[in-house]
């Protein structure tokens, strides 16, 4: 019957999603005098009453064990953070010790001939006063103590 | 009117919080949600994948995903429809695994046809009934297409609403909408065929 049809859409419906409270008095005045749609709307509601009964028995113990394991993976990708972040200021460092040595060298290259100076002189005052310290204070971000170290 | 309002503000104001917290990796709140969430994650991966051990490991990485992958999270829709998602491809990349690992034919492209193999394990549902009307039902979900039994699991049993389910299945909501009426069609067949000796 296409009342039926219609009916039983809106019986799904009236289920599965939201139905107005006009929609609802329909439905409950029409099975006072359909008894198909009536026990069509029974045995819907059957049904899902019957889908809500499955009744699931989790084990005690795995919600502290999905506790533990989140706990170490966090520590984990905490200390892979750290380390990340060393290394990225070390790369940082290094970078900015090597440009800035080289345009140190080009300053001192300019100044070779009004200070009488030799080019092996401003190659060994660049290495030793400059190179060199920038060079370990970017290595000392390698070997910080504790947690904070680069080097695992 | 008040009183929806305030429970709207409640409910953006928790996700926003839950957000937050997975972004900063709050292992409080992380807690918090395996309490929550884990006994409904666990059951959803069982009735997928059919295998309790398998659910349960598939369960913890899904929160190892979500501990990783927190900051994907936005806190504008709720919490437990992105977990399941999260947990959905775990367990598709799982039975495909699965099946490559047992056949080497060519397997379906289709995430959702990867459930839709059968399965040779004994029923989860069949364990999980506890009235006689569940029992009854258990036997027609096995063999009920999964793509069916998954949407009206979601809509029933954890009741989620039709966009939070179409967002876990990847699925646009009238897809959504079909196959729980399409399911729903196929286990009242399960009462009328089998005859109604029980009162509603």
């Amino acid at each position: 019957m296409e009342c039926d049809k219609r009916f039983r859409e809106l019986i799904d419906r009236s289920f599965v999603e939201e139905v107005s409270v006009g929609e609802r008095q329909l439905i409950h005045d029409h099975i006072r005098d359909c008894d198909g749609c009536k026990r069509y709307l029974e045995l819907t509601a059957r049904t899902i009453r019957g889908l809500r009964e499955f009744t699931f028995t989790s084990e005690p113990d795995s919600n502290a064990q999905v506790r533990e394991i989140l706990a170490h993976h966090t520590e984990t990708m905490r200390q892979h953070n750290v380390q990340f972040k060393v290394w990225a200021a070390f790369a940082v460092a290094l970078s900015m010790s090597i440009v800035g040595s080289a345009v140190v060298y080009q300053v001192a290259k300019l100044l070779t001939v009004p200070m009488h100076f030799d080019t092996a002189q401003v190659q060994a005052g660049v290495l030793v006063f400059w190179l060199l310290p920038s060079f370990c204070s970017a290595l000392r971000l390698l070997a910080a103590p504790g947690e904070n170290r680069g080097i695992a | 009117m008040a009183l929806p309002m305030t429970l709207n503000t409640t409910a953006e104001t928790e996700t926003a919080k839950i957000a937050r917290g997975l972004r900063e990796r709050d292992i409080e709140l992380l807690a918090d949600l395996v309490e929550r969430c884990q006994h409904r994650l666990v059951r959803y991966l069982l009735y997928l994948i059919g295998r309790r051990e398998y659910a349960e490991d598939l369960a913890q990485e899904t929160w190892v995903r979500v501990l990783q992958r927190g900051s994907q999270y936005n806190g504008q829709q709720r919490f437990d429809p992105w977990l399941f998602a999260i947990a959905r491809n775990l367990a598709i990349d799982y039975l495909r695994k699965k099946r490559k690992a047992v056949q080497t034919d060519s397997l379906p492209n289709d995430p959702d046809a990867m459930l839709l193999l059968p399965s040779s394990d004994p029923s989860p549902f069949e364990a999980a009934a506890r009235s006689e009307d569940a029992i009854r039902l258990a036997g027609q979900l096995q063999i009920l297409s999964p793509l069916y039994r998954e949407a009206l699991l979601l809509r029933f049993q954890e009741d989620l609403s039709l966009p939070e389910i179409a967002q876990v299945l990847g699925a646009p909501v009238t897809t959504v909408t079909s196959r729980i009426y399409r399911g729903l069609a196929a286990l009242r067949s399960a009462f009328e065929e089998g005859g109604d000796s029980h009162g509603v």
